[in-house]
């Protein structure tokens, strides 16, 4: 019976392994489950036969009980595995609460009432039941009606809204909407904070002296960075800096990115003026590049030599890590919420020293490279065909990168935001780990407007942050290696003593 | 002391006695650490390949969305380790009853003051606290890698408990083999039969009707540890691997009134 049950065993295995392999019911499989399948049937009918005796007037309780005993277990895992997945009880254990709503999110929903969500869709489309999802969950949270539209039902309606495709999304408040073509929770957020208007000041940008463009939507321009911004309520005003005798009024913040030229002097002394005024700047510059900021900033004890920072830390292979990615950041509202798993990533930015003009001057190193980042004189050194080595003498230290300042100057408060890279919120940047959320709430900082940082959801909700491949190696040797050989120490030890004993 | 807790005692010491425990706990830690490291590794290089200067920088619009710690670390640990525990835990558990069974030494067990019920509770519970050590060791190094890169344990957590439960689960049908066995290869081989054989219906889809595919579906083992790789903890998945336990302690109890009349 045994041998007939093992090879009715073997060839049902075999019809099964094929099945499962090749997804098609061929001969092969066809011969091996019939032949397996009959030659258990047999087996179990001779096993059946053996256990007549379990039918014995004494076995018989014996075994109803037991079988009886089974039946209440199957029916209980069973009756317990339904209430859970009736219960529907989940814990998100993602780091970033890919599964739970940002709080960001949830404040723009909630100042709009009576806002109505539709979702375009065709029927055959698989992505809608995510956001689908998404909507609902946004909706037993927040005074949000959602429908569903099926796409080509409602022509009418796709042309006024522009709606392209299927697993589109149009949010309606009153008389104004936002189309979000591809719904997640960070387009949501966005398309909530426009539809909320709100004015959170005005922000006077200089242009005219290789200043950051933020009519460029090319990589290097900063379209995106001035989107984000009228997204959180600001208004933007350009002024020509070789125009600028006085800051213009009404300027909550002056938004300064990274001039490629020296600033005209009446600029510079505008700038300086309307500081001392109680004025706010948030200054982005770049390393290798005099435009008369630095000195200005030194003077607010930000002093920031034409250096640039290096960071081995996050380096790949065969480069030095003139990119940073940032990990360290000093207690400060402008990196509330960041932290070592919440990086920032800067192309290559320059050190900043701090030093308190005044005794009540607030300074703060809001930015910091690594532990063993060193700081390279000359940025030139970068473009040589030999990569710069760090000499005997340097000292590894975590550098400052960003950095911002409180001043109070005859009862008037001056806030400056110093960045040593205005790349980093660059278009082909702002939207890499947390850099949107670093530079808007430094914004926000600038004009007090501290209620309003936040950390945004992501557009993008995906896990692509770096490891530092030292840190992962020495782990391996460390603890990865290291345990089995302790164990396996163990096991040798206990083996040998069996012997002996 | 109880006889429960003597029994409990007794057989940690059988199992800690032998070097087999060991064994087993070097191997689930090095092929942890070695599969989690080269998925690490390779996560690193294909990242800072398109994070380098020549694919665009570190935007993240130039980084495919497949290039994530999900889709390239933990998912395919966490395939690798439960289809490497799938052919491992049978060996852990293939001695714990018919070891006893063909040495005689369970009718020495039945003479004692102990009921069946708590001879079966006792070795249940010992290999279920050594499949737990066993992940609680894989556990510390993937642990230290991601937390030293600043990417917090939760969602590394979720895969492991997704992976301690899928453990638990084959435990359950080793054990069961075990129980009705007296050789232990025997009691392997059915093991692993059984835990394959359960792994994944999905395949049977093609030639069965929806409802029954939905059933079968919810039998498999695989669907149910492979959710914890989204870092979702339901608790469906884990009184599902609860239930298998029940279930196989209620057949291994069975094992114990069928040898009383056979």
């Amino acid at each position: 019976m045994r041998e007939l049950a093992l090879a009715g065993f073997i060839a049902a295995l075999s019809g099964l392994v094929s099945l499962y392999a090749t997804d098609h019911f061929g001969a092969f499989a066809g011969i091996n489950l019939g032949l397996g399948g009959l030659a258990l049937l047999a087996a179990a009918l001779l096993g059946v036969r053996r256990l007549r005796a379990l039918g014995s007037p004494h076995s018989r309780p014996v075994v109803i009980r037991g079988v009886l005993r089974i039946a209440v277990c199957l029916i209980l895992a069973v009756a317990l595995e339904r209430a859970a997945q009736w219960s529907g009880v989940e814990f998100d254990w993602t780091r970033e609460g890919r599964f739970e709503l940002a709080p960001a999110t949830l404040e723009a929903c909630q100042d709009l009432r009576n806002t109505r969500a539709t979702l375009f869709y065709d029927p055959e489309d698989p992505r809608i039941r995510r956001t689908r999802l998404l909507l609902d969950t946004l909706a037993a949270r927040c005074p949000l009606r959602v429908v569903g539209q099926v796409l080509d039902e409602a022509v009418f309606d796709e042309d006024r809204y522009g709606v392209g495709s299927s697993n589109s999304v149009v949010l309606e408040h009153g008389d104004r909407f936002e189309t979000i073509a591809r719904p997640t929770e960070g387009t949501i957020y966005e398309a909530l904070y426009r539809l909320r208007s709100r004015l959170s000041g005005v922000l006077t940008l200089l242009y005219g002296n290789g200043e950051g463009d933020i009519e460029d939507e090319r990589d290097l321009g900063f379209s995106g960075f001035a989107t984000a911004l009228e997204t959180e309520g600001y208004r933007l005003r350009r002024v020509a800096s070789a125009a600028l005798v006085e800051v213009p009024t009404p300027t909550d913040a002056l938004v300064i990115l990274s001039p490629r030229r020296h600033l005209p002097d009446p600029a510079v002394n505008a700038i300086r003026r309307w500081l001392d005024a109680g004025g706010s700047l948030v200054a982005f510059i770049e390393p290798g590049v005099t435009s008369g900021l630095e000195d200005l900033l030194g003077d607010y004890g930000l002093a920031s030599p034409d250096a640039v920072v290096i960071d081995p830390a996050y380096a790949g292979r065969n480069e030095i890590g003139a990119s940073i990615v940032a990990a360290n950041y000093e207690a400060h509202p402008v990196t509330q919420g960041l932290g070592k798993n919440r990086m920032t990533f800067f192309p290559g930015a320059r050190p900043f020293h701090l030093s308190k003009p005044q005794g009540s001057d607030r300074l703060v190193r809001v930015v910091l490279a690594s532990h063993r980042a060193w700081v390279l004189e000359d940025p030139a050194l970068l473009d040589a065909p030999e990569p710069p080595e760090p000499g005997p003498n340097v000292r590894r230290n975590y550098q400052t990168i960003a950095a911002a300042g409180r001043y109070v100057r005859e009862a008037r408060e001056i806030r400056i935001v110093a960045f040593g890279d205005a790349e980093f919120a660059s278009n082909r940047h702002l939207r890499t780990l947390y850099n949107l959320d670093l530079a808007l709430n430094a914004v926000h900082w600038a004009t007090e407007r501290e209620p309003a940082i936040t950390l945004r959801p992501k557009i993008r909700s995906i896990v692509q942050f770096p490891l530092p491949i030292e840190s992962t190696l020495s782990a391996l040797y460390g603890i990865g290696l290291l345990v089995p050989e302790v164990l396996l120490l163990a096991g040798g030890i206990v083996w040998l003593r069996g012997r002996r004993d | 002391m109880t006889p429960l807790l003597a029994l409990i005692r007794k057989e940690f010491a059988s199992l800690f006695g032998s070097s087999l425990a060991y064994v087993a706990l070097t191997v689930a830690a090095l092929v942890t650490a070695l599969t989690f490291f080269d998925h690490l590794r390779l996560y690193n290089q294909v990242l800072f390949a398109y994070a380098s200067t020549t694919m665009g920088g570190f935007a993240s619009d130039s980084i495919p969305d497949y290039i994530n710690l999900w889709d390239l670390v933990f998912f395919p640990v966490m395939e690798q380790l439960g289809l490497t525990f799938l052919a491992a835990i049978p060996l852990v558990t293939m001695r714990v009853f018919a070891e006893e069974r063909s040495r005689g030494t369970d009718e020495l067990l039945l003479s004692t003051k102990l009921t069946p019920n708590q001879i079966v509770l006792a070795k249940f519970f010992v290999t279920f606290a050594f499949v737990v050590l066993m992940m609680a060791v894989s556990f510390i190094y993937p642990a230290t890698a991601i937390t030293r890169g600043g990417l917090g344990v939760e969602h590394l957590a979720a895969v492991f408990t997704g992976l301690t439960l899928h453990a638990i689960g084959l435990a359950s049908i080793g054990l069961t083999c075990s129980a009705f066995s007296r050789s232990q290869l025997v009691s392997a081989i059915s093991g692993w039969a059984i835990a394959f054989i359960l792994w994944d219906f999905g395949w049977m889809q093609p030639f069965v009707s929806e409802g029954v595919a939905n059933v079968l579906d919810a039998f498999s083992l695989h669907p149910r540890y492979g959710a914890f790789s989204e870092g979702v903890v339901s608790l469906a998945n884990v009184v599902y691997f609860a239930s298998l336990a029940i279930v196989a302690f209620g057949l291994a109890r069975f094992s114990f009134d069928l040898r009383r009349v056979g």
